[in-house]
Order: structure tokens, then sequence, then C-alpha cells
């Protein structure tokens, strides 16, 4: 997947590089629009990740340049504003999806796979690693070709450790994810500590492999390198 | 007491202590000056009478009918050559005048001649009582008419000034509205409201400042936030010691609570900057099961005994995002301030919304929980502005809000319909009640 991430800040940018660098997929940085406009008219990406306050202008006018120019990207938004209105204002200039400030590098990534796989539905809902297998249509996880029964929110746990493997989830990535905008105010530790636990359990005793590793206090981790 | 009212009483002060002295002033100018005249005129009489004496002529047809006496006077003149009498009436005839009387002296021809006559003035006494009962009508119709014309007039005169005031006590700083003040020809008022009107526009610019400040602010923050979010991500990804990774976990839930905070607190001035449109009639109902099933597994989880009786059709005007805080706090705070296998009961209707749940004991009064940054300190993970949130959220909407805890149970009531309520209010908690509208 080729990503191009249009956004000023240096070190943000640079951390959006780097965790994206080591899934494998190739991804540039405009730091600006007019870096951006030049990126977008020689080469083509798969995803772009926009943010809409940017030195030389706003991100939503680049919107409009990809819609005249036609260019077929899935658009993730990033921005410090999470007012609903600018919100659907994004959405609706054609971006796919929208995250708000400051957001944790594994959702980034799992948005931007979700867009990508909704965008090019040729790519099948069907996501496999080793025995579990996950229907991104119906919400069901089969091991070893056996379906398991998972709850919805299982379901997103299940995919977000496989769309970020091997990857340190922190408890508060897992919440945000879960729960988005209503994480606030709970003490999220103990929430997901049991459904890791739920999941866990449920994948064993299909006979599954534990891939779930604790990374000390951290968090949570998915080892593809368990077995 | 009224402006109007105080320079009437001031003005009639005036008037009672200013008419009895003018009125002395005047009775004692009219009295000299009928005196004076008429001693002036007896001297005159007398003096010509004098003068035909000279010429050798009968004074008698000068005197014709007038009392005067003409006496040779044998002794030497005396040093003043007039003397004035007034003498008190002899007779009740001429009770209300006084006689003057006016000798000369001559020396005429070489004789000495002592000439007088005298004329009847009206007493004193009968002009001052004269002018004392026109004084007293006089006053009566000024004071009258000061009553009167006060109340009228200052009516009209203070117009601009009512309406001023009335304007101010309009005035809110948050609505950003400029005072509109009528053009008034009046001096004092007319600065008055170039002053108000300056101070005014001021404040709404200078409020919407900093606003903008804290709004801008909180945004800014958010760019750092992520940044040290992410490098402490990756951070994770890297090699790292059991002691290093708890560091980071300290750090991590640092910035986590950081960005709560500013996300709660931006949220507020939103609130407070009425950037929240009420559309029109929603279906809290549907809201309220929504936001249900978000928090269905961790009610499951914390094993709590979850009672709803919700009506199908509930009405309420809000704006949705704004119900879905207001509800999400809500149920979240009973979820949090629970204990493990507790209960919550949500009971909804056309009128009220009412969430009970079993928890510990408040530590402060249960009205201050909805004051920033208060909370019951067993559950640090909270950041104490759920409360405020939702309060800023019910006052915007004018919907009444009610916290108690009875019997090991806090109660929230949210009334969003409220011409049903008061005869709902009235029996339940009636003891302990805070009531915050």
């Amino acid at each position: 997947m080729k990503i191009l991430a249009i956004e000023d800040n240096q070190a943000l940018s640079s951390s959006i590089y780097d965790y994206l660098a080591q899934e494998n997929y190739i991804c540039e940085i405009a730091f600006n629009l007019f870096e951006a406009k030049e990126k977008l008219t020689f080469y083509s990406y798969d995803c772009i990740i926009l943010d809409i306050m940017l030195p030389d202008g706003s991100g939503l006018e680049l919107l409009q340049f990809i819609k005249r120019q036609k260019i077929n990207a899935s658009i993730l938004i990033i921005s410090a504003k999470g007012a609903l209105d600018e919100k659907i204002q994004g959405l609706e200039s054609g971006a796919d999806d929208y995250l708000t400030k400051p957001f944790h590098l594994p959702e980034l990534h799992a948005r931007l796979r979700a867009i990508h796989r909704r965008k090019n539905l040729e790519g099948s809902h069907i996501l496999s690693f080793n025995e579990i297998t996950l229907n991104t249509d119906t919400f069901e996880v089969f091991v070893h070709q056996c379906a398991i029964e998972v709850t919805k929110k299982e379901f997103e746990l299940l995919l977000y450790f496989l769309v970020n493997k091997n990857r340190v989830l922190s408890r508060q990535a897992i919440a945000n994810h879960l729960w988005g905008d209503y994480t606030d105010n709970l003490s999220n530790v103990d929430f997901v500590y049991q459904h890791v636990k739920n999941l866990r359990k449920k994948i064993h005793q299909a006979n599954g492999n534990d891939y779930i590793d604790t990374v000390y206090g951290l968090g949570y981790k998915f080892n593809s390198h368990a077995v | 007491m009224k402006l109007a009212d105080k320079f009437t009483l001031w003005f009639l002060a005036i008037v009672l202590l200013i008419t009895p002295l003018s009125m002395f002033n005047t009775f004692n100018t009219i009295r000299k000056h009928i005196d004076s005249s008429e001693i002036d005129r007896l001297k005159q009489v007398n003096d010509e009478v004098a003068q035909k004496l000279n010429q050798g002529m009968d004074p008698d047809q000068y005197a014709r009918g007038r009392p005067i006496s003409i006496v040779r006077w044998n002794a030497a003149l005396p040093k003043n050559l007039v003397e004035v009498r007034k003498d008190k009436p002899t007779n009740n005839k001429t009770e209300s005048e006084c006689r003057i009387t006016v000798t000369s002296f001559y020396k005429l021809n070489g004789q000495n001649f002592r000439i007088s006559s005298y004329n009847y003035v009206l007493q004193s006494s009968l002009i001052q009582k004269s002018m004392l009962q026109s004084g007293i009508i006089k006053m009566l119709i000024i004071v009258v008419t000061v009553l009167l014309t006060g109340r009228i007039l200052s009516r009209k005169i203070l117009s601009p000034f009512n309406q001023t005031l009335k304007q101010i006590q309009k005035f809110n700083l948050r609505k950003k509205q400029p005072l509109s003040l009528i053009e008034t020809n009046t001096k004092e008022f007319y600065t008055l409201n170039q002053f108000l009107k300056k101070m005014t526009d001021k404040a709404i610019m200078e409020y919407g400042l900093v606003k903008e400040f804290s709004e801008n602010a909180s945004h800014e923050l958010q760019t750092p936030l992520a940044v040290l979010r992410s490098k402490l991500e990756l951070l994770t990804e890297t090699e790292i010691k059991s002691d290093q990774a708890s560091l980071i976990m300290e750090m991590q839930n640092a910035i986590e609570k950081l960005s709560r905070i500013n996300h709660s607190l931006l949220l507020l001035t939103k609130l407070e900057n009425q950037e929240f449109e009420s559309t029109g009639l929603i279906s809290f109902s549907k809201h309220i099961k929504d936001i249900l099933s978000f928090y269905e597994d961790r009610i499951l989880m914390k094993e709590i005994q979850l009672h709803t009786e919700i009506a199908d059709d509930i009405q309420v005007k809000i704006n949705p995002a704004l119900a879905d805080i207001l509800f999400g706090n809500l149920l979240s705070n009973a979820i949090r301030h629970n204990f493990k296998g507790g209960k919550i009961d949500i009971i909804s209707n056309s009128h009220q919304l009412k969430i009970r749940n079993t928890g510990p004991a408040p530590i402060f009064k249960t009205e201050e929980l909805f004051h920033r940054f208060k909370k019951s300190n067993q559950c640090n993970n909270s950041i104490g502005l759920g409360l405020s949130i939702v309060k800023q959220i019910c006052d915007m909407h004018q919907f009444p809000i009610q916290y108690t805890f009875e019997n090991g149970m806090h109660h929230l009531v949210v009334t969003y319909n409220t011409h049903f309520s008061s005869l709902y209010a009235v029996d339940h908690h009636k003891s302990n009640s805070i009531v915050t509208s």
C-alpha cells in the first residue's frame, strides 16, 4: 500500500512514517499543500492521510483538488478540531474517515486499513492469520474453519490485533478503538482486560493458539511468532 | 427612593423654606413702601402749606377737608425739622388702620410754625394676614403641581435612562449581542449611553478573544499531544525493560488524562459559546437505547443489574450530539461510581429522565459535584468534568437537574419538559433535595 501523509508537524509526520514503514508500506510525507499537490500530480497513492490545518491553506481545499483531479485514493483526515460540523464537512467533501488528534498510531493504521478495504471492493472481506479467519462483513470468527461465538466488541478487538500484529497495543489505544467517543471518564483498564481475557479464552477453547501476549503493564501484543 | 421622589422632596423643602422668607421680605417692603410714600406725601402737603403761608396766602384753602393743624411755635426749632409719629387706632371704627402723623417745623417770615398733617394707612397686621392667606394658597398650588408633574415629567425625562437600565439588565456577555440604546438629547444620558456602549462592546470583544484563545489553545495542544503519544507508542516497539515499561505506562496514562481534560474543556467552551444549535425535536428514547448499547459490555462486566423503563416516544428539543453526551456522561458516571454487582435504574418518560444507581456516598454535597474538577476522590481516573458538562447542557436548554443521595442510591433527575414536572417534583425527594436549574 502506498500512502501519502500530509502533516505539517515534522515530529508527528515522522511518527506516522516510522509506524507505517514498519508495516512495509511505502509512505511519503508532504508538509504543506503545495508539496502535497505536487506529489499528487506526479504519483498515485492508495491512501492519503490529511491534516486539515496546514501552513499554506486548509486541507479541505486539497479535498476539492483531489476531487477535481479524479484521484482515486482513500482519504483519512487527521485534525485537531473534533467539532461535529467539521467532521461532517470533511466527510462530505470526499474524505473516507476522520480521526481527531491526539490519535493512537495503531488506530490510524486500523482506520487506514478499514477505508482501504471498503474502497477496494475486490479486496475480500476475509482476513486471516494462520488458523484464525475473520469475516468483516458478517462479523464472524473462524478458528480452524469452525465458527466461534464472539461479541461485537470481541470481534473488533481481534480485528484490531490482527491489523496491528506484533505491535504493542496500550490499554488506552484498545479502549479508544472499542468505545471511541464513549471512552471518556471510564476506568478502561479493567474492561479491556476482561475483553482480552474473554477473547483469549474463546480462541483457546476452539483449539486456537494463544497469540496475545501481555507486555509488562503496558498493554497487549498479538505475537505472530508465538507458535 | 425614586430619583423623581427625591427631587420632588427637595424641591418641596426648598419651597417651604423660601416662601415664608420671601413673604416676610415682601411684607416688609410693602409696608415700608406704603408708609414712606404716605410720609412723603404728608411732608409735601406740609411743605406746600408752609409755602402758601410764606407767600401770605390762606393755607385753609389748601387744607380743604384735610386735618391740618398750623400752630405758631414759640420755642426754638427742634433739631429734626420733620417728626413722624405712628399711632395705633383709638376707636373701633378704624381698627384696621393706623394713623401716620407728620409734623414739620418751619421758620416763615421770622416766625416759627409747626405744621402737622396726618392720614390713615392700612395696618401692617392686616397686610400680613392677607399675604399669609395668599401665600398658603400659592404654596398649596405649587406643592400639588410639583407632586403631579414631578411624576409625569420625570417619567418622560428619565425614560432614556430607564430604557438604558432595562437594556443593561438584559445584557448577556455570552450572547454577544451589543447593546442597542435609544437616542437621547439629555447630555448626561447621552454620555452614559456612550460610555456603556463602549464598555459593553469592549467586553464582548475581549470575551470573544478570551474564548477564542482558550479554544485555540486547546486545539494547539492536540498536535503536541499527538506527537507525545505517537513517540511513546514507537518507544514501546523498541527493546525495553520492565522498569522502562512502567515509566512509559505512567506517561501514557498522563497523556490520556491530559487529552481527556483538553477534550472536555474544549467541549465546555463550545457549550458556553453556544456553538451547538438545538435543531429540533429528537427521539430521545432512541438516543438512550443507542448509548445503552455502547455501554452494554461494561455494565455486564461490572455485573450491574440494569433496570430500564424507557417510554417509546420521547420527544426532546436538543442537539442530537448533546443528547448523546448528556446521557452518556450520566450513564458512565452511574457505572463508574458503582459497586460490582450494583444496580442501575433508568426511568424515562415524556418529561423526565431518572437515573438511580448504587454507589458510595458522595464526600461533598451533591450540588458541588456539578462544579468543575470537583470529584469524589475514590475514583482517581475521573477528571471531574463529566457532571459540569451535563450541567452546562441542562442550563443551556433550561432543563432543571436534580442530584440527590438517599438510602445508598444516587438519584439524578433531568426534567426536559418542564410543564409536566411541577406535580411530579413534589412527591419525590422531599428531603435533602437540591434543585439546580
